[in-house]
């Protein structure tokens, strides 16, 4: 400032003219020394580093930004929480160790996962392997069930149909009595 | 962790002695980054891994690899017993499962051999390679071409196949 206000009288000594505040051009005046206003003589300043003043016209990010930081909230919302119990498990119970069955001891069916999370689980969300297992095999038993008896009962018609032997099939037919003969009477007919 | 791999099957290459007279004075920069890696990386990383060691060692537990019982094959189901059926194809999937693991096995120690010996693995590792080729050809003889819906039946009528092809190669090299 002070380096500035001896320029300034270094270039009024050097002849610098009376400018007005408002200069042509827009250069801004630099109203720093009372001295040098008192003694009328001030110069415009161009400080190099601004430039001119400019409002850039975009798209706007309004949008994209609350959509991107709303995406953000909800999945950290529940994220958090279970990144947190996921590290004290895996910290504090940790995983479980391979071992050999002992003699004559049948595990139950959850300590053949190694995982904490996957033990619980299994243990109290899940049927176990066999029990799924013997569920498959009773739908397959159900099916099979259906189908032989299906076929037994279309091998049953088959026969019934075609021997005419059985209480299937029987159709009943008019009294032979009641039959027209009177036009077998003349042989052209 | 897991084991470490078994020293007899996976040879450790013979290392090279370092120089018991060094001719220079100035020191090897190798020894000046591992220990830098030690102090920075390797000390905390392995004290915070112990202490948690220490904490899982408070309750231990353990869990145990399933022993599946063998069943009737599919040759020896009879005619429409679908449980047969079904309780022969979950065995040969299990079986499959096996088999790929073997292959992919002793593809693993044919790869570690040829990368040990570098470029004398044509003689040193003509045993590892006999081996990946037997079993290879094992695997292929009996679990190839069924495609992504095979299943043990679509595996008995290949080998039938391939039986009956056997048999005619042999009777016409006879005839």
């Amino acid at each position: 400032m002070a380096a500035m206000s001896l320029l300034l009288r270094a270039a009024a000594a050097l002849g610098a003219r009376k400018v007005p505040i408002h200069a042509a051009g827009g250069g801004r005046v630099s109203l720093l020394d009372r001295s040098i206003l008192s003694s009328g003589i001030f110069a415009p300043v161009r400080h190099g580093s601004h430039g001119k003043k400019m409002f850039p016209i975009t798209a706007t990010k309004f949008y994209d930004k609350r959509f991107l930081s709303l995406l953000r909230f909800y999945i950290l919302l529940p994220g958090i929480p279970i990144a947190i119990f996921i590290t004290y498990v895996n910290i504090f119970i940790g995983e479980a160790e391979l071992a050999e069955i002992p003699e004559g001891y049948i595990p139950d069916h959850w300590e053949y996962y190694k995982h904490p999370i996957t033990r619980w689980i299994s243990r109290y969300l899940l049927d176990s392997p066999e029990k799924e297992y013997e569920k498959m095999l009773a739908l397959i038993d159900i099916e099979t069930n259906k189908s032989d008896l299906r076929m037994k009962e279309k091998e049953a018609r088959r026969l019934m149909r075609a021997r005419g032997d059985g209480p299937w099939y029987q159709f009943e037919t008019p009294d032979k009595n009641l039959i027209d003969y009177s036009s077998k009477a003349t042989p052209d007919n | 962790m897991p084991d470490d791999w078994d020293p007899e099957v996976y040879k450790a290459a013979p290392g090279r002695t370092p120089d018991p007279e060094p001719r220079t004075s100035l020191p090897n920069p190798v020894t000046i980054v591992q220990s830098l890696y030690n102090l920075s990386v390797d000390a905390p990383v392995t004290f915070f891994r112990e202490w948690m060691e220490r904490q899982h060692a408070k309750n231990r537990y353990y869990y145990y690899h399933r022993n599946y019982r063998r069943v009737p094959d599919l040759t020896e189901c009879l005619e429409d017993d679908y449980l047969c059926f079904f309780e022969a194809e979950a065995q040969w999937k299990r079986d499959k499962k096996v088999d790929e693991e073997i292959v992919k096995i002793i593809q693993e120690r044919m790869g570690a051999c040829q990368q040990r010996e570098g470029h004398s693995f044509v003689q040193n590792c003509a045993q590892e390679i006999k081996q990946f080729e037997q079993v290879a050809k094992a695997y292929e003889d009996r679990y190839a071409d069924l495609g992504a819906a095979g299943n043990a039946r679509k595996c008995l009528m290949k080998q039938k196949q391939r039986m009956i092809a056997e048999r005619k190669a042999q009777a016409q090299a006879e005839a």
